[in-house]
């Protein structure tokens, strides 16, 4: 039973990094707007099917996904001005609803034109598998794992090292502070909205490599990328990351020792039993209040 | 200001006597159902179904609206109690040959249990999108029940439910079932009606508006949440009991994402909070899948606008723009 472990860490590594990478393009844009964008999945299902329209076209590969990344950041920064800006001091019921309303209506856009056919995204790589000593591993789960960790190193040099990370900061601490010294926090709302869609995209083009693209892998994506985040902390993107890889393993281990079963529930059960005994998460602060 | 009595007391009758509004919403209210008793004679066993769908989504939406809307807790749970309802009354009827009449009350106790299960969180402080998510998670996991428990439930295909009876009766056409329905919608509307007048109503508003001043005040917030969520449960759960008795076919799919948005719409369309619009909400909206049939995707494209039309432009619902029509229609369950 133990020869398995390696294998199991190594493949629940990589499905986890494709959690994390949900899980932060949400934390993106919940520190943002401090909205959790319940439609987030239908972004990710958009992102994906964006880039299987522009690569049907006939374009380049790399060409083809930074137009769906490019796309998808229009759109989360369209939706969020056009729709959600002006109900953002309303109640949280409707800025919830809000977003899943949204989601819900690009989910049923994308199966009037698909719902009847299974597609898949082609990859621009030949699927090849190395062994590691007694682990296999494929070229997709290496292809997941440097995308994930390249955006995330990305992500790291623009928080602290540019300009665009210091208005961030000045958001995140002071949204009231960062308007009166003349930033344009309405504008920042769109754009990280929008960059969390351009994220979930790119999450959402790296699933279509492993799964066949249908509309409703959003409900399987935000379901994990929730729990990812509950399990880090919300609102923390270490948090989401560390989250993504260790559901990730754990749905692995304990659908191996345990029961297949586990495959499937894990996910509910962390975000359940996560904010019933430990609100905070691994990183975050906490999100219960007693009355 | 010796003359305020004669002013505060205009008619002259006894304290007791019901301010005239009162006696006109009560008459409506009456009418309303009285009115619909001839409906199965002009109707057709299609159009029939429909307009049963319709009463079926009347207690769905009433329960769901007393959490979200009474209460204004981010609770997205509603269609587990809808889901184990259905499931509680078609399991007591295939498997234990139960008449369908003595399977409403246990649908409706299992939806309240499954209330009190789903408050679990609220009552720990869980609130706004973290609630949210939880309960998401929480009507998720059971879906996955149907779809695993198949022994009992039949798994992925649903079960078949025996053709339901009343007394001895079978309910063997619509317009038989509509009978049925009609007063158990009646029933819930009226008691939800009674609850949210009470003080549990009050306290419920209490808690919506601010929570922390509610406990400063004195009312047991821990108690009326627990009773909001059963009570939603309860109702809910009886909607699920019709809701098998009238397609006789339980399926997990019928309790998905999709079911949420769907009575998401009939809540906001109606109007957030209000009796009257869960009413109306259930009858506007529930009726649009049957013409959506043919054409997958359409239905959620449209709603999907619909709800963000609705926020954005009448954030209060119809139920909003009959207030403005007459003031028999002025919710006195909700305030802003």
């Amino acid at each position: 039973m133990l020869a398995v472990l390696p294998q199991l860490l190594v493949s629940g590594v990589a499905t986890g990094m494709l959690y994390a990478l949900i899980a932060l393009s949400l934390t993106v844009g919940y520190r943002a707007t401090t909205v959790v964008n319940f439609g987030h999945g239908d972004m990710v299902m958009a992102g994906a099917y964006a880039a299987l329209v522009l690569v049907g076209w006939g374009l380049p590969y790399a060409p083809a996904l930074l137009l769906a990344l490019a796309g998808l950041f229009l759109l989360g920064a369209a939706t969020q001005r056009a729709l959600l800006q002006p109900i953002l001091a309303g109640p949280h019921l409707s800025l919830a609803m809000m977003a899943l309303a949204i989601g819900y209506a690009m989910r049923g856009a994308a199966r009037m034109e698909w719902g009847s056919e299974v597609v898949t995204l082609p990859r621009p790589y030949e699927q090849d598998a190395f062994m590691l000593g007694t682990v296999v591993l494929t070229m997709d789960e290496l292809v997941i794992a440097g995308v994930v960790l390249a955006l995330l190193a990305a992500l790291v040099v623009i928080i602290n090292l540019t300009p665009v990370g210091r208005l961030i900061q000045a958001v995140f601490q002071s949204q009231r502070g960062a308007a009166l010294v003349g930033l344009d926090v309405h504008s920042f709302h769109g754009a990280m909205w929008g960059a969390g869609a351009a994220l979930g995209a790119a999450g959402g083009i790296l699933l279509g490599l492993l799964v066949p693209l249908t509309p409703d892998i959003g409900v399987y994506t935000l379901i994990r990328g929730f729990a990812a985040m509950t399990l880090g902390g919300f609102g923390s993107p270490i948090g989401a990351v560390v989250g993504g890889v260790v559901l990730g393993v754990m749905e692995k281990l304990l659908g191996f020792y345990v029961s297949t079963v586990f495959i499937d529930i894990t996910a509910y059960l962390v975000t359940i039993l996560v904010l019933l005994i430990w609100p905070s998460g691994l990183f975050g602060r906490r999100a219960a209040v007693r009355v | 200001m010796t003359d305020a009595a004669p002013i505060a007391n205009p008619t002259g009758k006894s304290g007791r006597s019901k301010p005239p509004a009162a006696r006109q919403r009560r008459t409506l209210f009456w009418a309303v159902p009285l009115l619909l008793l001839p409906l199965p004679l002009f109707l057709d066993q299609y159009k029939q179904y429909v307009a049963n769908l319709i009463l079926v989504y009347v207690p769905v939406a009433v329960g769901f609206n007393i959490v979200i809307g009474n209460l204004g807790l981010l609770a997205f749970s509603n269609v587990a109690f809808f889901g184990i309802g259905a499931y509680a009354s078609g399991v007591l009827a295939l498997k234990l040959g139960w008449p369908w009449w003595t399977t409403i009350l246990p649908a409706g106790l299992m939806g309240a249990l499954a209330g009190c299960t789903a408050s679990v969180p609220a009552l720990r402080g869980v609130r706004l999108f973290y609630l949210a998510i939880m309960t998401l998670a929480f009507g998720e996991l059971l879906r996955w029940v149907y779809i695993r428990w198949v022994p009992v439930t039949g798994g992925s295909f649903g079960m078949s439910v025996p053709q339901p009876s009343v007394l001895g009766w079978t309910l063997s056409t619509e317009g038989q079932k509509f009978y049925v329905f009609l007063v158990l919608a009646v029933l819930a509307v009226v008691l939800t009606d009674r609850i949210l007048r009470s003080r549990f109503g009050r306290a419920f508003m209490a808690i919506k508006d601010n929570e922390l001043a509610a406990a400063a005040m004195g009312i047991p917030t821990d108690r009326y949440i627990l009773l909001a969520f059963a009570w939603s449960g309860f109702v809910v759960g009886i909607g699920g009991s019709m809701y098998a008795a009238l397609v006789g076919h339980v399926t997990p799919v019928a309790f998905d994402l999709t079911e949420l948005i769907l009575e998401f719409a009939v809540v906001m369309v109606g109007g957030l909070g209000s009796l009257v619009g869960s009413v109306v909400g259930a009858a506007v909206i529930t009726a649009a899948p049957e013409f959506f049939r043919g054409l997958p995707g359409a239905q959620e494209l449209l709603f999907g606008v619909l709800i963000v039309l609705v926020i954005l432009f009448l954030p209060r619902g119809l139920a909003s723009l009959l207030a403005r029509l007459h003031p028999i229609f002025v919710d006195r369950h909700y305030r802003d």
